[in-house]
C-alpha cells in the first residue's frame, strides 16, 4: 500500500512536471517569461506593489508556492545540441540558463572545478544525492516541487517547508550569535533580515553535500548562499539567489526564477518519504556510481 | 584576578535584566490569537525512546521509570510474540536501525531537540531527527479521504481551552514505538493533549488506539521541556546519510 501510494505520487510529480515543461507560460506576473528578463521586470514591478502584512507589519508573504520558469537539469540552461535532450529515460527539455549574472550566464568555476561541474565527474562517477533522498539541497529544494511559507506568531523565525523530501528549513528573523564554524547542516545555518519588502536569507555553515541540478553542478562547505523573496504580485514572488564560494567559483553570482502561488483549493504538502520506500540507489551503486559526499572536491 | 572575577559577576548581574531579551523564556504564554503560546524548542528528558515502559539498565540503556500509564500495554496475544520477538531482534529489525522516519509518537520522545510554530491556521513542528517535520491543521479541516499511509501520519488538531488536541490518522505499520519493539498496525489512532503546565513545561499526553494489536485503548504520558540556552537551534541529525557514509567508508 505505502510503495504503491509512493509509486503513485511520483507519477503524478513526474506528469505534472512534464506537463508544466510542455505547456510553458509566455509571462508569469506579467513579466516574461525568460529568466533574465523575468527578473529585470519583477524587480521593476515590485518597486510598485505593496505587499499583505502579518499582525506585526512584516510583508506577508504566507503560502503554498511553486518554482516556476525553472528546471533542474542544469543551471546553464539546456541548448538542442545536449546528447541529453533525445534521452530515452529521462530527457532534458530545452531551456534558458537560471544565471542571471554574470552576463555570459555560465558558472564562474575556478578551472579545476569545470570537469567536475555540468555532465562532468559529479554526473559520472555519483549518484545525484537527491536521488539518494538527501533531498535537492538550496536552492534547487525551490525548483519543481510545491513549498509553503510559513511566518509563525511573533515573527521571530519562518519557517520554509518544502515537499521535497521532507526539507524543512528554519530561518531565524532575529540577531542571535551564528553557529560555530565547526557545525554543518545540509542547508546551512539561515539568517533571515527584512530589506523593505524583500525577505533576505543569508546562509552559511553548508556541508557542501547538495548539486545545483541534475548535471552535478555543485557548492562546496565553504558556501555562503544569499536569497531574495520579493512579492511582485498578489499571487507571484521573485526568487533571487546569490552563491559565493571561493573554494570553488571565481566571483559570486546568481540565478533568479519565479515562485507562483498554488491555488489549488484545499492544497496540502503530503509527506514524500524517500528513503522509506526507494529502491533506484542499490542499482546504481551496483553500476558502480558511488554516494555523493562531496569527495571530488575535499581537501581542497 | 580576584577584581576581575568580581566585575564579571556584577556585570552578570547588571546585565540580568537584559537576558530574557534573546532567551527564550522571553516568550509570551499568549499568541497574538489569544491561544497558549507553545512555540519554542523543546526535548524530552526520560528514557521512552528506548523503551516506553519500566526498564532496568541494559548495556548502552538507561534504567528508567515507563511513560505508559499504569506501564501495562494491553496487547492482544499474538500481538504480544511479536513484541517480544521483536525485542529480540531490536538491533536489525527496529526500523530505526535503517534510517527511516520514525513515526508518531517515537518522533516526540527521541532524545533530540524539536521546535514548535504556531499560525492560527497550523502548528508546525520541526524535528532535529531525520529532519522530521509535522504539520498538526488547526484551521478546521478534516482528516482527507483515505486510506492513505503517511509515516508520520495526518495530524488535525483543536483548541480544547488551553490545551492542543491532535487527532492522528494514517499511518504505516513499519514504525515502532521505541527500541524495545512496541509496535502498531496501519490502523494506529492517536488523540494527542498538549498543556502548558508553565512557560517552560508541556504536558503531553498520548491516547494509543489501535484495534488490530491492543485490546483497548492506553495512554502515555510525559513533560517536555523547554531548551533555555540562549543561543540553542534545531540542528541537523539525518540518520540515512550518516547510515551511507558509514557504509562507503568500510567499502
Amino acid at each position: 500500500m505505502r510503495t504503491s501510494g509512493l509509486v503513485l505520487a511520483l507519477v503524478i510529480v513526474m506528469i505534472a512536471s512534464l506537463a508544466a515543461q510542455d505547456n510553458k507560460p509566455k509571462t508569469v506576473g506579467g513579466c516574461p517569461a525568460e529568466p533574465l528578463a523575468f527578473h529585470t521586470c519583477a524587480l521593476e514591478k515590485a518597486k510598485t506593489f505593496t505587499p499583505p502584512r502579518t499582525r506585526s507589519g512584516k510583508p506577508d508573504l504566507q503560502g503554498y508556492w511553486r518554482g516556476q520558469l525553472s528546471q533542474s537539469f542544469s543551471m546553464e540552461g539546456v541548448s538542442g545540441s545536449e546528447p541529453l535532450v533525445g534521452d530515452k529515460v529521462m530527457p532534458w527539455t530545452i531551456s534558458p540558463p537560471m544565471i542571471v549574472d554574470p552576463p555570459d550566464r555560465k558558472i564562474p568555476y575556478q578551472p579545476w572545478a569545470v570537469p567536475i561541474g555540468k555532465i562532468g565527474v559529479n554526473y559520472k562517477e555519483y549518484v545525484d544525492p537527491r536521488t539518494a533522498c538527501g533531498g535537492a539541497g538550496v536552492p534547487r529544494l525551490a525548483q519543481q516541487d510545491a513549498n509553503h511559507i510559513v511566518q509563525p506568531d511573533g515573527d521571530r523565525f519562518v519557517v520554509w517547508l518544502f515537499e521535497d523530501h521532507h526539507v524543512q528549513r528554519v530561518i531565524a528573523m532575529d540577531e542571535r550569535p551564528p553557529l560555530g564554524d565547526g557545525i554543518t547542516v545540509t542547508n546551512g545555518d539561515s539568517r533571515g533580515r527584512w530589506e523593505g519588502n524583500t525577505m533576505v536569507i543569508d546562509s552559511k555553515n553548508f556541508n557542501g553535500y547538495n548539486w545545483l541540478d541534475d548535471s552535478g553542478n555543485f557548492y562546496t562547505d565553504t558556501a555562503h548562499i544569499v536569497e531574495r523573496l520579493t512579492m511582485i504580485d498578489a499571487d507571484t514572488l521573485d526568487y533571487e539567489v546569490r552563491v559565493e564560494d571561493p573554494k570553488v567559483f571565481t566571483r559570486p553570482w546568481t540565478m533568479a526564477w519565479a515562485q507562483v502561488r498554488v491555488k489549488e483549493p484545499g492544497f496540502e504538502l503530503l509527506e514524500e518519504a524517500c528513503r522509506e520506500g526507494q529502491r533506484d540507489v542499490d542499482s546504481l551503486l551496483q553500476q558502480g556510481l558511488k554516494y555523493y559526499f562531496g569527495n571530488p572536491w575535499r581537501g581542497r | 584576578m580576584r577584581y576581575g572575577l568580581t566585575c564579571a559577576w556584577m556585570a552578570a548581574l547588571l546585565s540580568l535584566p537584559a537576558a530574557p531579551a534573546i532567551a527564550q523564556a522571553s516568550a509570551s504564554t499568549r499568541t497574538s490569537d489569544g491561544k497558549p503560546n507553545l512555540q519554542g524548542i523543546w526535548q524530552v528528558l526520560n528514557t521512552a525512546a528506548w523503551d516506553i515502559q519500566d526498564h532496568a539498565a541494559r548495556l548502552g540503556v538507561p534504567a528508567g521509570q515507563g511513560v505508559v500509564v499504569g506501564n501495562e500495554i494491553p496487547y492482544q496475544p499474538a500481538a504480544l510474540a511479536k513484541k517480544r520477538a521483536n525485542f529480540d531482534n531490536r538491533a536489525t529489525a527496529d526500523p530505526e536501525s535503517k534510517g527511516y522516519l520514525p513515526g508518531v509518537p517515537r518522533i516526540m520522545y527521541m532524545p533530540f531537540p524539536f521546535q514548535i510554530f504556531q499560525t492560527p491556521d497550523h502548528v508546525v513542528m520541526v524535528f532535529e531527527y531525520d529532519r522530521g517535520v509535522r504539520t498538526i491543521y488547526t484551521n478546521g479541516t478534516p482528516h482527507p479521504r483515505g486510506p492513505l499511509n503517511f509515516w508520520m501520519g495526518d495530524s488535525r488538531g483543536r483548541w480544547d481551552g488551553d490545551t492542543l488536541v491532535s487527532d492522528v490518522l494514517y499511518f504505516t505499520d513499519e514504525t515502532w514505538l521505541d527500541r524495545a519493539g512496541n509496535f502498531h498496525s496501519e490502523a494506529l489512532h492517536l488523540v494527542e493533549r498538549y498543556t502548558l503546565a508553565d512557560p517552560d513545561h508541556i504536558n503531553y499526553e498520548v491516547t494509543v488506539e489501535d484495534p488490530d494489536v491492543f485490546t483497548r485503548p492506553w495512554t502515555m504520558r510525559m513533560v517536555l521541556y523547554r531548551r533555555k540556552e540562549p543561543n540553542v537551534r534545531v540542528l541537523e541529525y539525518d540518520p540515512g546519510r550518516l547510515i551511507d557514509e558509514a557504509q562507503a567508508s568500510r567499502r
